[in-house]
């Protein structure tokens, strides 16, 4: 069944560059989904976006919008307004004029009176709490405001999807995560179809229903903020969602749906599997660090490193020991809560992690 | 406070630092600043003074006194200024003058316009160099010879004549093309519509492209966007290249000599036919001043309103 908007095959890239900057994504957004394309900067998030909106037309590649071919048709055809990352708001306008323009274009001409475009400005503003900035112009706002005004903007023409390019990006992190909890909060209301681009993996996690990473023009690894975190498909998907510890080792035996894993430390651990084809290949093993803890509890069902704590921060809430594994194993980060378990520098120290927070990554 | 400081400070400068709440080190600091300010500036301030508040100054006094056959005499009288509102033909050029002036700034403009928004939104870096050039170039040969173009252009015996006489459009050279304003007008406009397009453009250039793309998202047309977006970022562009053409077209003398006709003759013109062969220097002081007056009354306007106009992002 088709979903609600399709990528087949789009590819693009630009003038001679002989690197595609989008390079055969396939992707389906169901309605009323929150998609983040998330990936750094150059990976083709952005492009594939602009591409949805009708800014880009790609090289190869069809697009369809609820069942329809929408890969050429202009952006203002498209059923989907765009937030931009450096808020494109209308400088000589005033917030009220610039909420107001898509209602006062040609296309729309008859569909509102005057008084009822009047409400509806006075509507979408104070939904993003702007009801009395409505007659002030743009540079007179932050930033935060800045872009509430350009949300309210591309949500009062009612449009089915709306695309967000970075749009917090210029704000500093304070007000990001009060933006992000409106962001989300505007998506539960009215329901629509967003698709945001970012390459803050904590906003991504924060807000979406489904993360696609994104690296080379390719997609990486898509689905929900849970499954990219803890079962990350690759090297490059672990490092890029918040911090894991990646080692290296050798599968020994696979036993069922458990794999037997010997590090250069000749510990071995046990990490569930569902390929056992890796047997006797060397893979990497991922543990994040809030998944693992000093000491030991005893219990077998747990899989026991030892190290040297090489390292000691203080974060606050939590402290962060970095373990010098044996034999050049590698180093593992530690995040244990202040209240919990303590060493110091140089200390032996015993850690344990379970099977089912381990995750087998090609090496 | 600051006990370390004390010995090495005169006691004015303690007393100052103690009215003023200013440390004595800050006060040093600023002493050294307005040194080095002083040393900068004492260049372009002598240059200044010698050159503009100088001849202003004598200007000004030649343009209250009189002549006497072709001698200056010194005086304190404002009769030349009264003459230039009530005897003609002084008024009438000037009106005139600013007259061509106007229509050399609108036409320069609507010139100057497509060409900016071409090199704003659309051309690449390359052409925009390339365009650059083209209209960097011109400058290189003399305006004289650049006005004198237009009389082979424009005359009788001129391209367009033999063109429309080629062509059997008409059987006799046409007339109306060359010494009139309008070739005045269409000089003054081929020579000074590149301060026009570099006015334009540099306020073109500040529209971000997602303003563009923002619109055509919502579903404007191509009109719409000119009409409410771009044109109205645009106008201190506008007005600043306005004045401009303006002002040069205004104080021309060249192309009303070259291409103007017999009643074509323009407020410069007079002035040189004062200064030599009528060796009335009062008379073409007070024009000047007048000239200056209306000139600093035209830029602080404009100013305003370019002021009023511009937009902030």
């Amino acid at each position: 069944m088709a979903a609600y908007i399709d990528l087949i095959g789009i590819r693009k890239s630009y003038g001679a560059s002989p690197v595609a900057a989008v390079d055969g994504v396939d992707l389906s957004i169901q309605k009323g989904e929150f998609v983040t394309l998330l990936g750094s900067s150059g990976c083709g998030k952005t492009t594939t976006l602009r591409c949805i909106a009708g800014f880009e037309m790609p090289d190869t590649g069809t697009i369809r919008f609820s069942g329809e071919d929408i890969t050429y048709s202009q952006p203002s055809e498209r059923d989907m307004r765009m937030v931009f990352q450096d808020f494109a708001l209308f400088p000589n306008m005033t917030i009220s004029e610039n909420v107001a323009f898509g209602l006062r274009l040609k296309k729309m001409r008859g569909r509102y009176s005057e008084a009822q475009i009047r409400a509806r400005v006075e509507e979408y503003l104070s939904l993003v709490q702007l009801a009395d900035h409505g007659k002030k112009m743009p540079h007179q706002l932050s930033g935060g405001q800045k872009q509430r005004t350009a949300l309210a903007r591309a949500l009062i023409t009612d449009p089915a999807v709306v695309l967000f390019d970075e749009p917090l990006a210029s704000l500093d992190a304070n007000l990001r995560k009060a933006m992000q909890v409106e962001i989300k909060r505007l998506h539960r209301q009215f329901n629509k179809t967003f698709i945001y681009v970012t390459h803050d993996q904590e906003e991504a996690m924060a807000m979406s229903d489904r993360i696609v990473v994104m690296n080379k023009g390719r997609i990486v690894q898509s689905g929900s903020p849970e499954e990219v975190y803890s079962q990350p498909n690759s090297k490059f998907v672990a490092n890029f969602i918040d911090r894991a510890n990646i080692l290296t080792g050798i599968v020994e035996t696979v036993d069922g749906s458990t794999a037997k894993i010997r590090l250069a430390s000749g510990a071995t651990l046990s990490a569930p599997t569902n390929d056992a084809t890796i047997s006797g290949k060397t893979v990497g093993v991922m543990i994040r660090v809030d998944r693992v803890s000093l000491g030991e509890d005893g219990s077998d069902q747990r899989n026991i490193l030892r190290g040297i704590v090489a390292e000691r921060l203080f974060l606050g809430a939590k402290n962060e020991y970095v373990i010098e594994l044996a034999d050049g194993a590698g180093r593992i980060s530690v995040h244990e809560r202040t209240a919990g378990a303590q060493a110091s520098i140089g200390d032996v120290v015993p850690l344990c992690v379970l099977p089912d927070d381990i995750r087998v990554l090609a090496a | 406070m600051e006990d370390a400081a004390t010995p090495v400070m005169t006691t004015a400068s303690v007393a100052v630092a103690e009215s003023t709440g200013i440390s004595p080190g800050a006060l040093k600091a600023k002493k050294i600043e307005r040194a080095r300010m002083l040393f900068w500036l004492l260049p372009p301030a002598a240059w200044f003074f010698v050159f503009m508040i100088l001849p202003y100054c004598m200007l000004f006094y030649y343009s209250l006194g009189s002549v006497d056959y072709v001698v200056f005499k010194p005086g304190l009288s404002l009769a030349n200024f009264v003459r230039v509102f009530t005897t003609e033909p002084y008024l009438s050029v000037m009106l005139k003058s600013a007259k061509i002036g106007i229509y050399t700034a609108i036409l320069s403009s609507i010139i100057a316009y497509p060409l900016a928004f071409y090199l704003a939104f659309h051309a690449s870096e390359a052409i925009k160099r390339y365009v650059y050039l083209l209209v960097i170039v011109p400058w290189w040969a003399s305006y004289l010879v650049k006005a004198y173009a237009w009389k082979t252009i424009l005359g009788t015996g001129g391209l367009i004549n033999a063109s429309l006489l080629g062509l059997g459009v008409i059987d006799h050279p046409l007339t109306l093309f060359l010494y009139n304003e309008f070739s005045v007008t269409l000089t003054l406009a081929y020579i000074f519509t590149p301060f026009a397009v570099l006015s334009i453009y540099a306020q073109l250039e500040r529209v971000p492209t997602s303003l563009i793309e923002v619109a055509l998202d919502q579903g404007a047309t191509r009109m719409e966007i000119f009409r409410k977006i771009v044109l109205p970022i645009s106008i201190p562009g506008i007005i600043a290249g306005g004045v401009i053409t303006f002002s040069l077209g205004f104080g021309d003398f060249v192309a009303p000599a070259l291409v103007g006709g017999a009643d074509s003759i323009m407020i410069s013109n007079i002035v040189i036919n004062l200064l030599g062969a009528a060796y009335d220097w009062p008379m073409a002081a007070a024009i000047g001043l007048i000239i200056i007056a209306l000139g600093l009354g035209l830029i602080t306007l404009a100013h305003r309103l370019e002021h009023q106009f511009q937009v902030r992002f």
